[in-house]
């Protein structure tokens, strides 16, 4: 099952050319939406990932990023799909995934964004697709097993106009896994999309894009959380395309010894009065290391913008690493944007007031950088999923007062 | 030396020759020598507690009073030059900040820090069970717990929904000083060093401290409380009155001795025509 390290021979860039055929391989056009196809296409012959060596802006946003997974002769396998171990109670009336013909006058589609990266080209045309359309209320579990080596699939979901949904996306399993999952959040529409660890592993590798499109009035709040070891990396792309529309993204993460979790966000204000907010929190364990990159793009038709974005990390140790890029690029001028970055060790002070009071020094750590995370995890409104954070959380710090 | 003085802590024959007492002390600091940064800040400060009784130490900025209260229970950043202090016997200097507060010492910070993402509750059942822990007792069960911590808060006349808040966030300065005689009262000290309690309060939360510190005075417990001001002593009634000027205790005396600064300044007890 596992690929076995003795195979990992390969150099980055013969990694790089040897996936991007990988993948091209497993185009399979036949089961593409007709007014997606010929896009699609033109991305996925055009896609190379050699290019995160060679084009300036890959390589910067891969900067923080060790790409050791390039170095294995991955074969595919397809997911298998599971059901999740966290509390998350699934609808009795879960959508059916769609047809090709139902699909094709699916939003999803109408709003699928051009490609910003080879992995995003190549990850368009991969030969599992699913598309579904949410009823309203319905919560939607997308639970997907690696089986071992690599595994890729495109999942695109709608929220029709004035419908609430919950979305929890979870990647298990060892190898390399990628997902490319995209929103459209009709008018008014409302989605929380919880992205979760619940395994992890020297062998794991995970890669998720998330894009999303809403129109007027619709909001949305992601959760990513993970205190699993492995590498991670998560991007997230948000168009807020209507007026008055809102995007809610937050992590809390726990970077486990040797573990690797970047997380890339764009969020993308086109439309006046929208408001977008992005809280990351990032506890980095000895020779762990934490990537944040979020960037916020303000169109110049998108006047009276609130946008606000925070990350903040704690490292465990002096061999932690924790690397923060915020970015802003604002094209109207009134609009408020505000960003702070903070990295560092636990306070002192903190630390002696709990000591002072009789709480031993490792329970008080313990304490304290739970704590750090409580923060965020705390924004879980479901409160099932919040017990259920914690409690993974408590299992990884090893704290059982 | 070191053995004899040990000795005598435990039975200290009263001074003044008329009465003979055998008295424990519970803190004897003798010849403390401090510094902060290379810079001395304690120049040889005797100071002896006996339980049931409440010191007062006044003194001007600058004089050591808070480095006295950061070395007494362990901050880090000071750096004891001379000198010992033996609480019931034991060397207190050698013991962890977490090991002084389970013998007994409890320190109201001046400046009580905010821990989000720590509840009032989680705080104070970690910090409960370790005490027993370090008893061989047994944690609190959640509803012992409970009802402790709801008897305490009225004692303070605290809404016990500030349980439930993160410890001192967004607490208002008179909160903050009287969630730490909450903490006090819950953890159940011997020695009660406070720095500066009084500072920031209005008259009535001045007033809710004060009660609450009288209601926990026993002849087990003892205070020391440090200030810049007469105004508290009004409401807790201090045994003795010290000034501490440059590093040492350079007058001492009862209640007195503290309306006679209130009347008259520091300047001309320091530095007497």
């Amino acid at each position: 099952m596992a690929v076995t390290l003795a195979q990992d021979k390969l150099s980055l860039e013969e990694g790089a050319a040897r996936l991007t055929n990988l993948l091209k391989s497993l185009r399979d056009e036949g089961s593409l939406p007709s007014s997606l196809r010929d896009r699609i296409h033109r991305w996925v012959t055009a896609a190379d990932l050699h290019a995160l060596f060679t084009e300036q802006a890959l390589k910067e946003d891969w900067k923080y990023t060790t790409m050791d997974f390039l170095r294995r002769p991955w074969k595919y396998a397809p997911f298998q799909v599971e059901s999740t171990s966290a509390p998350f109670q699934i609808s009795s009336s879960a959508s059916n995934p769609l047809s090709i013909s139902q699909i094709e006058a699916a939003d999803a589609l109408k709003s699928f964004p051009d490609p910003l990266s080879p992995w995003e080209a190549l990850l368009s045309g991969v030969p599992v697709q699913v598309h579904y359309i949410l009823k309203d209320g319905e919560r939607l579990s997308l639970t997907l097993r690696n089986p071992g080596d690599l595994s890729a699939q495109l999942i695109t979901v709608s929220l029709p106009a004035y419908t609430k949904g919950h979305i929890l996306l979870s990647l298990k399993g060892e190898g390399l896994s990628l997902l490319r999952l995209h929103l459209h959040l009709a008018e008014g529409s409302n989605l929380r999309l919880y992205c979760i660890s619940e395994d992890g592993g020297e062998n794991v590798y995970r890669y998720f894009l998330i894009t999303g499109f809403l129109e007027r009035a619709a909001s949305i709040s992601t959760y990513d959380f993970t205190t699993r070891a492995g590498w991670k990396r998560g991007e997230y792309r948000i168009r807020l395309g209507g007026i008055g529309a809102s995007a809610h993204l937050h992590g809390a993460v726990y970077v486990r010894e040797g573990s690797l979790v970047d997380t890339a966000i764009r969020v993308e204000h086109f439309a006046p009065h929208t408001e977008s907010n992005q809280l990351f929190k990032s506890l980095v364990q000895a020779h762990g290391r934490s990537a944040f990159q979020g960037r916020i793009f303000v169109d110049r038709s998108a006047q009276k913008t609130n946008a606000y974005q925070s990350h903040k990390a704690l490292l465990m140790a002096p061999s932690a690493a924790a690397y923060s890029r915020p970015q802003l690029e604002i094209f109207a001028d009134d609009v408020r944007c505000t960003h702070g970055v903070t990295t560092g060790f636990l306070q002192g002070d903190m630390l002696m007031y709990l000591r002072a009071r009789g709480i031993p020094e490792e329970v008080a750590r313990q304490m304290l950088y739970r704590a750090f995370l409580t923060e965020v995890i705390e924004k879980v409104s479901e409160s099932s999923l919040q017990s259920w954070m914690e409690g993974q959380l408590d299992e990884a710090i090893g704290f059982s007062f | 030396m070191i053995h004899r003085r040990r000795t005598l802590a435990f039975f200290v024959i009263a001074s003044g020759g008329k009465t003979t007492n055998f008295v424990a002390l519970m803190l004897n600091i003798h010849n403390l020598h401090a510094s902060v940064e290379g810079r001395p800040i304690l120049k040889g400060l005797n100071l002896t507690v006996r339980p049931g009784e409440v010191h007062a130490i006044m003194g001007p900025n600058g004089a050591g009073k808070s480095t006295l209260a950061a070395i007494l229970t362990g901050r880090e950043g000071y750096e004891v030059t001379e000198g010992e202090v033996l609480f019931e016997g034991q060397n207190l200097l050698d013991m962890a900040p977490e090991e002084r507060s389970h013998a007994g010492i409890f320190l109201a910070f001046q400046y009580p820090v905010e821990i989000p993402g720590v509840s009032m509750i989680q705080f104070l059942r970690a910090a409960l069970n370790a005490h027993r822990a370090a008893k061989g007792l047994e944690p609190l069960d959640s509803g012992d717990l409970m009802a402790l911590l709801r008897e305490k808060a009225a004692l303070l006349k605290l809404d016990p929904s500030f349980l439930s808040r993160s410890v001192n966030e967004g607490f208002s300065g008179g909160e903050r000083k009287r969630a730490e005689i909450f903490q006090m009262a819950v953890l159940d000290p011997k020695l009660v060093i406070m720095d500066e309690t009084d500072s920031g309060l209005d008259i009535d939360a001045l007033r809710i401290v004060a009660d609450a510190v009288n209601a926990l005075r026993s002849p087990e417990r003892a205070f020391i409380i440090i200030t810049h001001y007469y105004r508290i002593l009004q409401y807790i009634r201090p045994d003795f009155v010290h000034i501490l000027a440059d590093g040492r205790i350079v007058r001492s005396g009862g209640p007195e001795l503290a309306l006679e600064l209130e009347e008259k300044g520091y300047e001309p007890l320091l530095n007497p025509a």
